[in-house]
């Protein structure tokens, strides 16, 4: 008699289903229920940190205003573990429970892509931090973006060069991952479109630990402005310091995280003067100061865009729903997309059809490490 | 020329940290016959303690270096007693594992600990560089280099002139024999082990500052400096070190003339080309098996 | 553990009940996998399950089976990925067109990569192996004109009538139940029998005429088209693949999957894939501390390795391997038939002028001597003469530096080990090289079952010609039982049975004697003789000058690498210089008749 790997794997997937049906065996809540997939483990851990503090101070916010429906409402993280595999699964188990109404998805545009067929076969609303522009243009009605895409903020950085500082010979540097590769061809998109030069398209393999083959280039491309998307702090960090110890002076603006509390700790000095277009900055409005002292009082340190969005994106479900006034997808997507002139952390959400909330960013100034807030500039596509 | 110039010195220097790293590879290997996939996690865990001690309990710099490798030491003896003792009659493919779950449970201990942000750790001197005519000399950079040369001197001379170093010589050569007479194989084993993660913990403390410490640090520089090890002859240690400065040149100046992205690449072609066509390195002996 | 392909007729027809009652089990997984009420999640994750385990089971094939390590699975994973999500989205081609197209790809390069084989093994071969893998993913990122790049290849359809989520896993299940059968069978058969051999003692395995650079080349190739497989099928179940997620990392977890599970079976495989995904998943509880749950995976696979070496269903079977015993063979083995083959050339060896220097030292200077059909022929000599050299050079492990060497009439000269195993040469050696994973039985019918050996009609037939060999031995009674729970001397004579079984128109044995007590070697002694009453000629190396002088006929005396005597036994031994060579110790032999 041999124990055959079909009677083993067939036990095993009756075990594997009792959590399941544990689950769903919870008794009528009270509570109106968002789920939530963020990256607990994996290299993502720490921004998955920052935006499930970000979402829990708005849902404490939401609550003390009075709740959802006149319920309070009840988030419910599941680790997406950083990896495609890992966002279907987390989705799918939160997906399970029927009594979810909208959910909170990935910062990563490589998983939001993972899970967008699950959420379109779901059908009900997942407010997302991703910044990859076809992600809304890709048929899928129910995803929402609390962020400004990246096809904005390689307009901005693009505006604010050639209008505000005035150089039009540019160098761009960006990561080869999806992030920094859709950012640079968005930067150069926008460049080409205002009739500016690209002296150099460099990309760079992430965790690169030394840039002097990127400097170098640049320098010689004889470019007069830099324009970058990095993914990683440490590696803008590297960068910043070789940049400086080369003699590379000119004026360099950066995407969101050269903006960030860690890439300040880490590239110190060599940071000084530069500029960055970031979604979220504290002085740029109201709400964003708002946000920014209710953050530091809880966590601490300044807040940043990785905690932002996801207070944003709690905010405006919130909001979508009471407009609503039903737990019903389709008429919450309807509310979601009729919301204009919402002030949030950051910035004024005004939905358009596709589900893009922003259309605009922040150009921070960093002046001897304090993010001073330059202006907001609104993309005029 | 100026451009040459400053790529290989930059070159010199992340070959250096390979160099580094690689060392501490080889003398285990040469010991104990088996690659120490945790070799990079050694180098982390030193920088985080750096970190503990120098940034968060504000120690004086000499003070927590001294520390950290004390702990290196520690850990070299864990890592020893738990991974590669119980291990050591086995062939050599469980040893790899357990080496590679020792490396998981390091990573994620450290992260469960420290928690996920990149830390900065300051460097040795106040100054940050030289400008040395068209060339700019990063500080860190020279000391790493500096330290990798007095480190080869101080090996040349513990292997081959002092009785402890030659017995652990005789070990990596041959255990049945040096036992024979009567040289304790299991206290050089353990000598060998403390040795390399303190090595591991010198370059992850040296490579800090310029690196940032964070809990990835480790596997991307070790990747590199094992196939320097393999580039410059498995069983030698001059090939070590003459391994990593040349894949850290080979790196930097394909890094610039030929394609940025593919930076990484370069290292594992040049080492699938060593090992197809000369597998014993450069310096490396061929082995023969016994019939 | 385990038993043969077709033993006898008794146990084929126990083995039947078996396959039906497997294909019965395949059958039922597959129709629960579709019907069963599970929600999405649920589906999610078996279906990662099954595709992640047939990538699994081309690692059983490569490393359980065959030995070599090979840490690029997650690159033929990504492969197969991709020739699926870019030939259905980019190319439009039909779903199995893709996996088809995807799996010979993969073939071609898993091949590739088994060549370096040639040359490597061990720590280079697992640095090969990463190396390709590194650049694998950099070229999946960085290319993007073909391979999207870094933004991955999104809306991946499935094959039609397999569109639902059950349907999906359905065939997903049924596809790992066939590929499961597949691995499962593979270790009894020849394919399988090499790949083990090779795994065990490769020099062993090539002088008993296995290919072993094919055969490492083959699992290579099968276990990339398993790797690819999965990936085809991943692609199409989660519709979406970047680059990022067929890294290094990735191929670190199939290996580890492999390796907790059992690296040498199917089930194993399985144990091991099922664990590393499901348990993740429910101890979702314990993700409130990023990096505590991996520190606890990391330290488990420590310990697995530690205390479980065979993985958790090896751990299974040894506690189980009471009650899974063989049943006894009911028919008698026959009278071992050694039939050498006829040809016109008086000698059956020819040496001619052979050498072998390294480097410097003159092993073997200049050697010549001719063996005699039928008989026994010694070459001795003090040691350091070169006997051994020659003997390697012989079978092939070193290629001479002069000569010829003529087996038959027929130059075996520049042919590989294996080659001259084929040509009808068989060897034992002084250091027992069995396959110590393998019972006696299977050892012997390696050695049967050698390329150029004798034909049979019927598995049955080489069972039964096995046995005899071993009966031949002595050893027929216990031929179920694994070689290491053998004496030293049993083991030895388990290796001539083993070169016997091959029917060699000569055997050479590398000491034989050595390590035997008085009793094994007057045993040994009869063997002989009844060898070469069968009529093979036999090239024996010895320094037991009683075994020699008795059992020997003719004698060539090697010296410093040179020949210094060469003729009958009796005459050869009373020579002052083969005395003097032994620095005067006297051949206590007996005045030979």
């Amino acid at each position: 008699m041999r124990l055959t790997r079909r009677a083993f794997s067939t036990s095993l997937a009756s075990l594997c289903a009792m959590p399941a049906l544990i689950g769903r065996a919870s008794a009528q809540t009270a509570t109106i229920k968002i789920g939530m997939v963020a990256p607990v483990t994996g290299p993502a851990a720490e921004s998955g940190r920052y935006a499930q503090i970000g979402a829990k101070l708005a849902v404490e916010a939401v609550n003390k205003a009075g709740g959802v429906l006149g319920k309070p409402v009840e988030l419910l993280v599941e680790d997406d573990q950083t990896t495609n595999p890992g966002v279907v699964l987390a989705f799918s188990k939160l997906a399970a429970q029927s009594d979810i109404i909208g959910f909170l998805g990935p910062i990563r545009s490589t998983q939001v892509h993972a899970l967008a067929p699950d959420a379109l076969k779901l059908a009900k609303p997942v407010m997302i931090g991703g910044t990859d522009p076809n992600l809304t243009h890709m048929g899928n009605p129910w995803l929402f973006r609390c962020r400004p895409n990246d096809s904005y903020s390689g307009s901005v950085i693009a505006d604010f060069g050639i209008n505000t500082i005035g150089k039009k010979k540019w160098a761009i540097v960006h990561s080869t991952d999806a992030f920094g590769t859709a950012g640079g061809k968005a930067l150069a998109g926008a460049l080409d479109k205002a009739g500016a030069t690209i002296a150099l398209d460099q990309g760079y393999t992430n965790q690169s630990q030394d840039f002097t083959p990127v400097v170098l280039a640049v320098k010689q491309s004889g470019a007069d402005i830099l324009g970058s998307y990095f993914t990683f702090e440490n590696d803008n960090g590297i960068f910043a310091r070789q940049l400086r110890q080369l003699g590379v002076t000119i004026p360099y603006i950066g995407s969101a995280s050269i903006t960030n509390a860690t890439a300040l700790k880490l590239a110190g000095p060599a940071l000084y003067g530069t500029y960055g277009v970031a979604d979220y900055a504290e002085e740029s409005s109201d709400a964003a100061k708002a946000y920014g002292k209710l953050y530091r009082d809880t966590a601490k340190v300044a807040a940043d865009n990785q905690s932002s969005w996801t207070y944003d994106a709690v905010n405006v479900l919130a909001l979508g729903i009471n407009k609503a006034g039903s737990t019903e997808p389709g008429k919450i997507r309807d509310a979601i997309l009729s919301i204009k002139g919402y002030p949030g952390a950051e910035g004024e959400y005004n939905f358009d059809a596709n589900g893009d909330g922003l259309h605009g960013y922040n150009v921070v100034k960093n002046e001897k490490g304090i993010m001073v807030f330059d202006k907001h500039i609104e993309s005029k596509d | 020329m100026d451009l040459a110039l400053q790529l290989l010195f930059t070159g010199f220097g992340i070959g250096a940290v390979y160099a580094l790293v690689a060392l501490g590879f080889v003398l285990i290997f040469r010991a104990t016959n088996v690659v120490n996939f945790a070799q990079g996690e050694f180098s982390m865990v030193a920088a985080y303690l750096m970190v503990v001690c120098a940034v968060d309990l504000e120690l004086p710099y000499w003070l927590s270096f001294l520390i950290a490798l004390a702990g290196m030491a520690l850990l070299g003896i864990v890592f020893n007693l738990g991974v590669y003792y119980p291990l050591r009659n086995r062939s050599f493919l469980p040893v790899i594992i357990a080496t590679i779950g020792a490396s998981i449970f390091l990573s994620n201990a450290v992260l469960a600990l420290y928690g996920p942000q990149p830390q900065a750790l300051q460097g040795w001197f106040d100054t940050p560089g030289i400008q040395a005519g068209p060339v700019y000399l990063d500080s860190q950079y020279l000391l790493i280099i500096g330290v990798t040369l007095l480190l080869v001197l101080f090996q040349y001379w513990f292997f081959e002139h002092t009785l402890l170093g030659k017995k652990m010589q005789a070990t990596s050569q041959d255990k049945e024999m040096a036992s024979l007479l009567g040289i304790k194989v299991s206290s050089m084993i353990m000598l060998t082990f403390v040795y390399s993660a303190v090595l591991g913990g010198i370059a992850g403390i040296l490579v800090a500052p310029v690196l940032f410490v964070s809990i990835q640090m480790g596997s991307t520089i070790a990747l590199k400096a094992f196939a320097a090890t393999i580039i410059g002859g498995f069983g030698d240690v001059t090939g070590a070190i003459i391994g990593g400065l040349a894949l850290g040149i080979i790196e930097t100046f394909g890094a610039a003339y030929i394609s940025v992205p593919y930076k990484d690449g370069f290292a594992f072609l040049v080492l699938i080309a060593f090992l197809v066509f000369r597998p014993q390195g450069l310096f490396g002996e061929r082995v023969a098996e016994k019939a | 553990m385990s038993a043969l392909a077709q033993p006898t007729r008794s146990v084929r027809a126990r083995a039947l009940p078996g396959m039906l009652a497997y294909i019965a089990l395949a059958a039922l997984a597959t129709a629960a996998a579709f019907l069963a009420p599970v929600d999405d999640y649920i589906l999610h994750i078996l279906i990662e399950t099954a595709t992640y385990a047939i990538a699994v089971f081309g690692l059983t094939v490569v490393l359980g089976l065959c030995g070599q390590i090979n840490l690029a699975q997650a690159a033929f994973f990504g492969f197969g990925a991709y020739a699926v999500g870019l030939g259905t989205v980019d190319l439009h081609l039909n779903f199995w067109v893709a996996i088809l197209l995807g799996g010979v790809l993969v073939a071609v390069l898993g091949a590739l990569l088994g060549l370096t084989t040639l040359r490597l093994g061990g720590h280079y071969l697992a640095m090969v192996t990463i190396s390709f893998q590194q650049i694998v993913t950099l070229v999946l990122t960085n290319w993007i004109a073909v391979t999207h790049g870094p933004d991955g290849v999104a809306s991946i359809g499935r094959p039609l009538f397999f569109t639902s989520s059950h349907a999906y896993l359905a065939l997903c299940v049924l596809i790992l139940a066939l590929v499961g059968t597949l691995v499962w069978r593979l270790p009894q058969t020849r394919l399988g029998r090499a790949m083990r051999a090779v795994r065990d003692n490769e020099l062993a395995a090539s002088v008993a005429g296995i290919d072993t650079y094919k055969t490492k080349v083959a699992a290579f190739a099968l276990c990339a088209v398993l790797g690819g497989l999965g990936g085809s099928l991943f692609a199409g179940g989660f519709a979406y693949v970047s680059p990022d997620q067929f890294s290094f990392s990735e191929s670190i977890v199939f290996l580890t999957m492999v390796l907790l599970g059992g690296a040498a079976s199917p089930i194993g495989a399985l144990i091991g894939t099922t664990l590393l995904i499901v348990l993740p998943e429910t101890l979702r509880f314990l993700k409130d501390r990023p990096g505590e749950y991996l520190a606890i995976y990391g330290l488990a696979v420590i310990l697995i390795i530690r205390f479980m070496p065979d993985g958790m269903w090896g751990f299974i079977k040894s506690l189980a391997a009471a009650w899974m015993r063989a049943p006894p063979f009911t028919e008698p083995a026959p009278e071992l038939m050694l039939a050498p083959a006829a040809s016109s050339a008086t000698d059956v060896l020819d040496v001619e002028n052979l050498a072998k220097y390294f480097g410097g030292l003159k092993a073997v200077d200049g050697v010549t001597f001719h063996i005699k059909r039928g008989g026994v022929h010694a070459l001795i000599g003090p040691n350091g003469s070169g006997k051994t050299t020659t003997l390697n050079v012989l079978s092939g492990l070193y290629t001479p530096s002069a000569g010829k060497i003529l087996l038959d009439g027929r130059d075996l000269t520049a042919l590989a080990p294996h080659a001259r195993t084929a040509a009808g040469l068989g060897r034992t050696f002084q250091n027992i090289r069995l396959f110590r994973s393998m019972t006696a039985l299977e050892n012997v019918v390696i050695g049967a079952e050698r390329p150029g050996g004798p034909a049979y009609k019927s598995g049955d037939e080489l069972i039964l010609h096995a046995r005899a060999a071993l009966a031949f031995v002595g050893l027929e009674a216990r031929a179920q039982d694994l070689v290491t729970s053998f004496s030293y001397g049993h083991q030895r004579l388990i290796e001539i049975a083993r070169a016997l079984a091959g029917n060699p128109t000569l055997l050479l044995l590398d000491e034989p004697a050595a390590g035997l007590n008085s009793t094994e070697k007057h045993e040994l002694r009869d063997l002989l003789k009844r060898i070469a009453a069968k009529g093979l000629t036999i090239l024996i190396i010895d320094h037991d000058m009683t075994l020699v002088a008795d059992v020997a006929e003719q004698i060539t005396v090697l010296n410093f690498g040179k020949r210094i005597a060469d003729g009958r036994a009796a005459d050869v031994l009373r020579q002052p210089d083969v005395i003097a060579a032994y620095l005067g110790s006297e051949p206590d032999a007996p005045a030979h008749a």
